[in-house]
């Protein structure tokens, strides 16, 4: 304990430097107004500001991607609370009760809530990452190729199963992510896949031009601006205060968001977004009041926003102790921190102390900013809201274009990011959601390897994964999460997940 | 029968499926003991044939494809087809001039805006952006034959 003490501490020294405190900021702002624009979403949004970065040193640059993380998950929230608009997929669910409070208005105590809980979801989760991670990392040392295989098969496992649209859909969007990942040199043979005597797909598919493509440049193309809404609602600044009553209404339900939403940030998955759905079916079900859920019950909005902002710092516990992305966003910022030199895994902790506590330490400092920041400055954001679509998205055509040149300056990344555009829209058309394609075009390569090198191991024994404690652990949870996913999609009963796909299609067409 | 959006996307995954699988023919599947390149792309494609065949036979769960709404597709395409011609050009006329053209295209064919302040416009943010990169940001932007 007085090891992590003292290790925090460093982190407040690197964290607390003006510079550094400066991108926290400057972070913590972009991230906000990345939330509060419908169209471009976290991922998006780091990804496209990527080659901002270049500039700064590898601690520099992890605290201002963190930021607009983060950032955006507090900023997501206004527009779901004062336009019925989710600026990012996890605010979703805040739009049910958000927008109806805000019909009441209690807009300004909606907003005040949501902050709060933002806070308190997004410290607890800094605080716990603080105490686990570093013990996380000595244990993650002894992780050899079978722990990682029977890891990240639970991870595509789990996201499959938590995905309220459909098993199989999810499973194809990941089958043909781990395919786009195989393109380019093999590592382990030399031999060059799919990549059509293209020098530039040599070494694969990047990740920002697919998800600059699927979900900044996809957005825009189903969006035409005559579909942009306009109907805004402006809190005012003495109204913020919730009343005692919404407070203690607030209360339990931020407490659960919390540690259910961090929890759900460690499997891999697109946890913020699982979260805010998870945490809203929890509260109406725990609900003394469940007929207010819609007509703004406090609790519909407290819950999913805590847990939206705890899931997104519970998902940096595998990426920094294990070196795993469990979301395509921890998977960029692993590939901010190589693109500086730093080797994101358990060794980061101890060969990097500064950029590990300093990035830790950050994130204490990030949430205050972004409390001070969000309910204060709550009417310069929604006048952002104002610019006319027609006006805002020709500017994030050209920031995704800058985006992704500028990362490799290849204009063949580019012409994958347009490919990609109408990939996306034509997912959209037929109900594909497509994380679970950037998920696994993340992890295609640490997968492949991983498998291939466990077979080395074992002499093409599949029986290794079972004969280790951890991997056979781990593969008998994915074997009971895909029993329970086929009973129910065998027998089509309706399980939670089902009841809550409902809510979700309801909430889309109302 | 009804033509349904999973019918359409079934036979798009198993189609897909069979070109994975008739590209990694040159690949070396290898053995149990030591996989080869094409070990892996095989299975996944296998996968992805029987998965879509899944969304074939349940198809009937799914919207008809004539229910799918296209009132945006010419929007979208307007969009790509710009976006397109800017990223061919991109290299050689450098980011200010072919994001001119690509912003002040956007507003003025497919937004109908009026020509001064789109002119206004494009130029006004992609010369912002510019400095911001270059000179701020110290991040060099790729430069046309006039040198910017």
């Amino acid at each position: 304990m007085e090891t992590t003490l003292h290790s925090l501490y460093l982190g407040f020294s690197v964290a607390l430097e003006p510079h550094n405190a400066w991108y926290a900021f400057l972070g913590c702002v972009v991230g906000t107004l990345v939330g509060v624009l419908p169209g471009i979403g976290p991922l998006a949004g780091i990804s496209i500001l990527l080659p901002v970065t270049f500039g700064l040193n590898a601690t520099q640059a992890i605290i201002m991607l963190a930021g607009i993380y983060y950032g955006s998950q507090y900023g997501g929230s206004t527009t779901s609370i004062l336009m019925r608009i989710p600026g990012e997929a996890s605010s979703v669910m805040t739009c049910i009760d958000g927008y109806a409070m805000a019909q009441k208005g209690r807009a300004g105590s909606a907003l005040c809530i949501a902050a709060v809980g933002s806070w308190i979801g997004g410290t607890f989760g800094v605080l716990v990452l603080t105490v686990v991670a570093p013990p996380l990392a000595t244990i993650a040392i002894r992780f050899g190729p079978p722990e990682y295989t029977a890891l990240l098969v639970l991870g595509l496992i789990f996201l499959a199963y938590m995905s309220s649209s459909s098993l199989i859909r999810t499973l194809l969007m990941a089958c043909l992510g781990l395919l786009l990942g195989m393109i380019g040199i093999d590592n382990m043979t030399g031999h060059f896949r799919y990549s059509f005597d293209l020098a530039e797909l040599g070494d694969g598919i990047g990740i920002v031009p697919v998800a600059v493509g699927l979900f900044g440049l996809g957005e825009i193309l189903a969006t035409p601006s005559a579909d942009a809404v306009k109907n805004i609602i402006s809190p005012r600044l003495r109204d913020l205060l919730p009343t005692r009553k919404e407070w203690g209404e607030a209360a339990m339900p931020i407490t659960r968001g919390t540690l259910l939403g961090f929890f759900i940030g460690i499997i891999p998955g697109s946890a913020h977004i699982i979260s805010s759905f998870l945490s809203y079916a929890l509260e109406k079900r725990v609900s003394k009041h469940p007929e207010q859920f819609g007509k703004g019950a406090v609790a519909g909005v407290a819950g999913p926003e805590t847990a939206n902002n705890a899931a997104s710092t519970g998902a940096f516990v595998p990426m920094l102790a294990l070196g795993i992305p469990t979301s395509p966003i921890t998977a960029v910022l692993i590939g901010a921190l190589m693109l500086h030199g730093i080797s994101v895994g358990p060794t980061l902790v101890n060969e990097h102390p500064d950029v590990f506590w300093g990035f830790v330490a950050s994130m204490y400092v990030g949430n205050v900013m972004l409390l001070a920041l969000n309910l204060p400055l709550v009417s310069i954001f929604v006048w952002v809201l104002r610019i006319p679509y027609a006006y805002l998205y020709p500017l994030i055509i050209m920031f995704c274009i800058i985006g992704v040149y500028e990362t490799n300056n290849s204009i063949v990344d580019v012409w994958i990011m347009l490919i990609m555009g109408v990939v996306g829209y034509a997912l959209r058309k037929f109900e594909f959601d497509p994380a679970p394609l950037v998920l696994g075009l993340v992890i295609s390569p640490i997968l492949e390897q991983s498998l291939r090198q466990s077979l080395i191991m074992s002499n093409g024994n599949y029986f290794i994964f079972f004969s280790r404690p951890i991997s056979a652990a781990l593969l008998i949870v994915s074997i009971g999460l895909l029993g329970l996913a086929a009973m129910s999609f065998v027998l089509k009963r309706k399980d939670w997940r089902s009841k809550l796909a409902e809510v979700e299609a309801g909430e889309a067409e109302a | 029968m009804t033509l349904r959006a999973d019918h359409i996307a079934g036979a798009f995954f198993i189609g897909f499926g069979l070109l994975i699988i008739a590209l990694s023919g040159d690949l070396p599947f290898g053995t149990l003991s030591f996989p080869g390149a094409g070990f892996l792309p095989n299975i996944l494609a296998v996968l992805t044939i029987l998965f879509g065949a899944v969304l074939v036979l349940r198809a009937s769960e799914s919207k008809p494809f004539a229910a799918l709404a296209w009132t945006d597709a010419k929007h979208a395409a307007l969009v790509v087809a710009l976006t397109a011609a800017a990223i061919a050009v991109f290299d050689w006329l450098g980011f200010l001039t072919t994001d001119v053209l690509l912003i002040f295209a956007l507003l003025v064919i497919i937004e109908r805006r009026k020509l001064l302040p789109a002119t206004v416009y494009s130029v006004g943010l992609v010369g912002f952006t510019y400095l911001l990169f270059v000179y701020v940001l110290k991040t060099p932007l790729e430069t046309g034959p006039l040198g910017f």
